[in-house]
């Protein structure tokens, strides 16, 4: 949603959240080096480097995962949505100091070309307790460095929403390779209950809140809605909260609902951003906004307020007596539609 | 193994060779691939420069459709 690109979308808040994300990786570091020189001395500082930010990337890709169904399940934790690419990057560059390091310790001082050396040092497939688990962390390095490279709208614009989209849902591709190459190689060398248990926790809080998430979100699908006249009825307008929406699935579309200054609009509720809910939004300075990324657009036509050209579908509602009704065909994007007056 | 090792390391050396390539064009031209690029500062270029070189089979039609107009 803009008219030429920056290099870093920073406002006042997104530089708090950067500082704390800086600040937070840096005494992870130090204390996880503190920690090992202290249990352990002898510890070489290639290993530590290794370690610490191999750790750091993992705990980071697993709060990456849970701030989006954190953020559905409570609009509390929308805030931080707002500030997860750069928290996705500051990930990034953590596990690439992990593999640089240790292409560099175990691959690099040969004659082999390292990244050949990585495939082809170890050549145990088949086995299960011997794998060569770096392949695994190599691979997933690849898809993270495609993610966060392409964290920048103008990818966004260039790529189309739906591709990029694809794209950055490659990283539960990436979460199932590191959890490999964490399980296969790790423990190989250092059975640690500890680690397990840490790395299994974090595996069902990831999984446990996306299946939560689903189950809500199918709800929503699932809702029964009857059918009057080629209109349908959706709910009593006391059940939508002034300047708030609520969603509905309308031939098989999500639909949102807004209420707003005595009126009812409805739009298409996937933004043309990243595909946000719309509908879990609200109103601000007169435009549906989105909860993701803040993209906006006015409720009567669907349309990004000028100069902005992001445009959703639209929705003809009616009331009869307090009961909302809905005309199951969407209009064009951003075809004006008369607000339903209450 | 070792073919299956060679054929998906060459693959993914030719593919980044070619990347390379679109992104040092990208780095020159990039207001070809995007007109929002003519009014965006220079240095916004080499951020964007290793996701040209990541994802450049879906960019390098537009440097043609360009070329085109």
């Amino acid at each position: 949603m803009g008219l030429d690109y920056q290099l870093v979308l920073w406002n006042k808040y997104k530089k708090t959240y950067d500082k704390i994300i800086a600040l937070s990786m840096l005494l992870y570091v130090m204390v996880f080096a503190g920690v090992t020189f202290a249990f352990n001395s002898e510890t070489s500082i290639e290993t530590l480097v290794i370690r610490a930010f191999g750790s750091l990337a993992i705990i980071m890709l697993h709060l990456i995962l849970i701030i989006g169904p954190l953020s559905r399940l409570n609009r509390r934790f929308l805030p931080i949505l707002y500030n997860r690419r750069h928290l996705g990057v500051s990930m990034f560059i953590a596990a690439f100091i992990h593999g640089g390091f240790s292409m560099f310790q175990f691959h690099a001082l040969g004659d082999v070309n390292p990244i050949y050396s990585i495939f082809t040092s170890n050549m145990d497939y088949g086995s299960l307790t011997n794998f060569p688990f770096q392949v695994l962390g190599f691979l997933a390095l690849l898809i993270l460095f495609v993610m966060a490279s392409t964290s920048h709208d103008f990818f966004l614009g260039n790529l189309s929403a739906k591709v990029w989209k694809r794209l950055h849902m490659m990283v539960y591709v990436a979460y199932a390779l590191i959890i490999a190459h964490v399980f296969l190689g790790a423990f190989q060398q250092e059975t640690s209950f500890f680690t397990i248990g840490v790395l299994a926790i974090g595996f069902i809080i990831v999984t446990s809140l996306h299946l939560i998430t689903a189950f809500k979100e199918r709800k929503i699908d699932r809702t029964k809605v009857s059918e009057k006249d080629g209109w349908l009825e959706v709910c009593n307008i006391s059940e939508i909260e002034e300047d708030r929406a609520k969603i509905f699935t309308v031939d098989n579309e999500r639909v949102a609902i807004f209420k707003y200054d005595g009126k009812l609009s409805a739009i298409h509720n996937v933004c043309k951003h990243q595909g946000g809910p719309l509908g879990e939004g609200k109103i601000i300075d007169g435009c549906i906004t989105c909860p993701w990324h803040g993209y906006q657009y006015l409720p009567s036509n669907g349309q990004s307020p000028p100069p902005f050209t992001e445009k959703v579908a639209t929705y003809e509602l009616k009331l009869d007596g307090e009961m909302v009704f809905i005309n199951p065909k969407a209009f064009e994007e951003g075809t004006e539609v008369n607000p339903c007056k209450i | 193994m070792e073919i299956a090792i060679n054929v998906f390391l060459g693959i993914l050396g030719v593919y980044f060779l070619v990347g390379l390539l679109v992104g040092i064009i990208f780095l020159l031209k990039a207001k070809k691939f995007d007109p929002l690029m003519a009014d965006t500062k220079k240095k916004v270029r080499f951020l964007l420069f290793p996701g040209v070189i990541a994802t450049w089979p879906f960019l390098i039609g537009k440097l043609f459709k360009s070329k085109t107009v």
